[in-house]
């Protein structure tokens, strides 16, 4: 009950953290420069300049952003093997995340994410929309879309793609408020990941 | 939930103690965007977000209802005398219900993620993103809500969405107390916080005009001279507006 | 511990004045309602505002569920535990959130989560915690509670400053003494307003039409929930009776025991409501369920589908439960998940999704051919399937049909 005090503090605390310097070195993709990601051997050469975000989800994971990960935020998932979660645990024992398997089919990948995102966020209102066959890093993989409402409240969609490639997962996602975010960038999204390779 | 009361506990008293760093950018204009006085616009003012209140001395804030309703009144009065200023029209947004109240609702929950990316990303100059930092170079401030914000209530019949957030924490007597013999110990101890943020949406095509965010406020809300002040460093650098130096203005 | 519940009967009993109850340690009944409570002081005044405020988003809020039915429900629920005078105060919204939790604001906003619905069993415990949350509500906990924070942070404060001024080992020491103890008694002050709230919900419950035996029940089943899901994950089983320093509420053993003393032997043998509570919760049962299962939390999860199925499984709960083992994914899971999709399709045969998860843990143990009998079945079901082009790819439609 003592909740809504609390919460509040915590946003303001929040607040007050934000304002204080960290130093982050948040990266530059530049445009027509072919460049790694997720410290793996899959490379993207984006058509419009990107910023890459220094703090990562997960060591197999990097997110891109155009305005900040609120409001358009790209992440891929590269080479994630049998027994790995998406991204980083918060607590291995505690709060275990879903795992990628060696028995994980490709029409089973939304329930991967959905299952990573309702745990790691603790959210309830998430659906997969659609999936269909794709091709992604020339190989044929699932392209997916969902919508979930995140902690912050705001109603978001998602875009993603991937492929299991060699018993391993590659895959790109993009999350922005459904409000003009997912629409502005959707098709910067689909070249970039169009421009992906191993 | 029994984690988070302890991580907060800790923090928020951590927090009390750490003073925020300045220094960094408070105000934004997209380029080439000018409102002209006299230009007859009309401006759609949402409820603006008003909470007042005390500094306890282990910094917790404390509300007041009294001086949130005195703050929101002189806020709201002096908005309307300023509006003579802005030499444009300030019509407060219908109250709505249901699926449209969800839709505004909404929009302020993607004005506050936009504000927040904004200061995070942009206005914070050692955190600015690599692309804002080159769109900079040409003094491009480029943020939207996107051309749906026409279909919030009331729009259709306005120019501008003017959203405003606004707190205040005045220092507690022991708060300040707190202050001075923290000083003695070399501790930064901050009395009061007043925050706000005030921004400026086209409403036909959502683009972000004008964006002021300060986590260091002036002017007493309390008081109808202090909400002018206020109202006027909200409203500062707001594009096309007449710069009066208002009376009760201090440094 | 029990001490505590004692002497807080004792008070309440002293403001009744009434021996009734002295002999015992039933809670006894909720004093008489004084009627429409206004704030006083600053202090409760500026939250009421503050509480003004977050109803306003939270009216709008994405994740309020709307569905008028339940949301009458629960209502009704609630009024005929604490009287419709009282049941006047509160205005109540139900969150998609699915965790075990509830809360009510000073200005009478209570909010009850997706995830506390789908754990209770009867309408009997729903009433337990809505009587609880009343019990804080009525009690003004929210701003006792928020005062004792100021003075403990405000003399933190002060030591901080002082430890500073020292600033040696020893002052920084003391200070760090000082500050646990200081949260040490934030905590336990708000355990012992849990306690309070504990005795006046079963003061309410009491009184009611519904059995006050099963308010014990809501946190016997909670123990077993963590209990399963701390077996499932191979960690630690929580200790039930132990009061961690920072626990925001007492040990759910202690509050099991509790409940049973205060419940009234008289009511034994009311109802409990459980047909009328399922009946309203069955048409959101399916998307609660869903988020339970996806949080990736098996022990918790099979303990609730078990407890779910008390009297039978029905094709819904066994396709949840085909779910939770498939997306667990051991081999010996992928097994049983197939069990229980079948299983689902003998009960009902129509339902498309469990025709899809059989097909699926068919295909992943190596048994294709029916597999794919399975899936040809669920795209026969649900042709305009959001995943139905992937699924053909797995089950290609045979030449000869």
């Amino acid at each position: 009950m003592n909740k809504i005090m609390w919460t509040r503090s915590a946003a303001i605390t929040a607040i007050a953290m934000l304002t204080a310097p960290t130093a982050l070195a948040n990266g530059y993709r530049e445009r027509h420069v072919q460049v790694e990601v997720a410290k793996s051997t899959m490379r993207v050469t984006p058509v419009r300049d990107w910023n890459s975000l220094s703090i990562r989800p997960g060591k197999k994971a990097e997110t891109w952003t155009l305005d900040g990960e609120q409001l358009n935020d790209v992440t891929f998932y590269a080479g994630i093997a049998p027994g790995e979660p998406l991204i980083r645990e918060s607590s291995k024992k505690h709060t275990p995340l879903p795992k990628f398997t060696s028995e994980t089919l490709l029409v089973e990948i939304p329930e991967l994410l959905e299952g990573t995102y309702r745990t790691e966020k603790g959210i309830g209102a998430f659906s997969v929309t659609g999936s269909n066959p794709d091709h992604f890093l020339g190989h044929d993989g699932i392209r997916f879309t969902y919508d979930y409402v995140d902690r912050d409240n705001l109603p978001r969609k998602g875009e993603a793609r991937a492929a299991v490639i060699k018993g391993q997962l590659y895959m790109a996602t993009f999350d922005a408020p459904r409000l003009h975010y997912f629409d502005a960038t959707l098709d910067d999204f689909r070249i970039l990941t169009d421009s992906a390779v191993l | 939930m029994k984690f988070l009361g302890r991580a907060v506990v800790t923090c928020l008293f951590a927090a009390c103690v750490i003073a925020p760093a300045a220094g960094q950018e408070r105000t934004a204009t997209k380029g080439g965007f000018n409102l002209a006085s006299q230009s007859g616009k009309t401006i759609l003012l949402f409820r603006p977000t008003v909470r007042v209140g005390v500094q306890s001395t282990g910094g917790m804030f404390e509300p007041n209802a009294d001086w949130t309703d005195q703050a929101r009144k002189n806020i709201d009065d002096a908005l309307a005398k300023r509006q003579q200023t802005l030499g444009n029209k300030v019509v407060a947004a219908p109250v709505s219900y249901g699926e449209q109240a969800q839709l505004v609702e909404e929009y302020s929950a993607l004005f506050a993620a936009v504000s927040q990316s904004v200061i995070q990303y942009q206005f914070f100059v050692g955190n600015r993103l690599s692309t804002k930092k080159r769109d900079n170079k040409a003094d491009v401030f480029e943020w939207s809500l996107g051309s749906g914000v026409a279909a919030l209530p009331g729009a259709k019949d306005a120019d501008y969405a003017l959203f405003i957030w606004n707190k205040d924490a005045y220092g507690s007597t022991g708060r300040k107390l707190l202050q001075v013999a923290a000083a003695f110990g070399g501790v930064g101890v901050t009395a009061g916080e007043h925050k706000g943020y005030a921004g400026l949406v086209d409403l036909k095509t959502g683009e972000l005009l004008w964006l002021n965010a300060d986590g260091a406020m002036g002017g007493d809300v309390r008081e109808i001279d202090g909400a002018e002040k206020r109202v006027g460093q909200l409203l500062e650098e707001f594009p096309g507006s007449v710069q009066p130096k208002l009376a009760s203005a201090q440094p | 511990m029990r001490k505590g519940v004692a002497g807080l009967v004792a008070t309440t009993v002293a403001v009744l004045s009434s021996a009734a109850y002295a002999a015992s340690n039933i809670a006894p009944l909720p004093p008489p309602y004084i009627g429409a409570y206004q704030p006083v002081g600053v202090d409760e005044i500026g939250a009421w505002r503050e509480a003004d405020e977050d109803e306003r988003m939270l009216v709008n809020s994405p994740i309020v569920i709307r569905d008028e039915a339940l949301n009458a429900y629960v209502r009704q629920v609630l009024c005929n535990t604490v009287g419709n005078d009282r049941c006047k105060a509160a205005r109540i919204y139900i969150m998609r959130v699915p965790v075990f939790n509830a809360s009510m604001s000073p200005n009478g906003t209570m909010r009850v989560n997706s995830g506390l619905l789908l754990r209770m069993r009867n309408e009997a415990e729903l009433a337990t915690i809505l009587g609880h949350e009343f019990g804080h509500f009525e009690r003004r906990h929210t701003l006792m509670k928020w005062k004792a924070t100021r003075s403990a942070t405000d003399l933190l404060s002060w030591a901080q400053v002082f430890a500073a001024l020292g600033n040696s080992y020893q002052s920084h020491t003391n200070f760090n003494d000082l500050e646990l103890s200081v949260y040490g008694r934030i905590y336990r002050f708000g355990r012992d307003q849990e306690r309070e709230a504990d005795a006046l919900g079963l003061g309410y419950l009491n009184a009611s039409a519904l059995r006050p035996q099963a308010a014990s029940a809501v946190w016997q089943n909670l123990m077993n929930e963590q209990e399963a899901s701390a077996s499932a994950k191979g960690v630690k089983k929580p200790n039930f009776t132990k009061i961690a320093f920072f626990a925001s509420h007492p040990p759910e053993g202690e509050r099991a025991a509790a409940m049973m003393t205060l419940a009234d032997p008289a009511g034994e043998n009311r109802e409990n409501g459980a047909a009328r509570y399922a009946a309203a919760l069955a048409p959101l049962l399916p998307s609660f369920l869903d988020d339970q299962i996806k949080l990736n939390d098996f022990g918790a999860s099979d303990y609730i589908l078990s407890a779910l199925a008390i009297n039978g499984w029905t094709a819904r709960l066994l396709l949840a439960r085909g779910d939770l083992y498939r997306a667990r994914g051991n081999p010996r899971d992928l097994v049983q998940a197939a069990e229980f999709y079948g299983k689902a399709v003998e009960v009902d045969a129509t339902m498309p999704e469990a025709q899809r998860g059989l097909g699926l843990s068919l295909i992943k143990t190596g048994r294709r051919t029916e597999g794919q009998a399975a899936l040809q079945r669920y795209l026969e079901l649900k042709p305009n399937a959001a995943d139905a082009a992937m699924i053909k790819m797995l089950a290609p439609a045979a030449g000869g049909q």
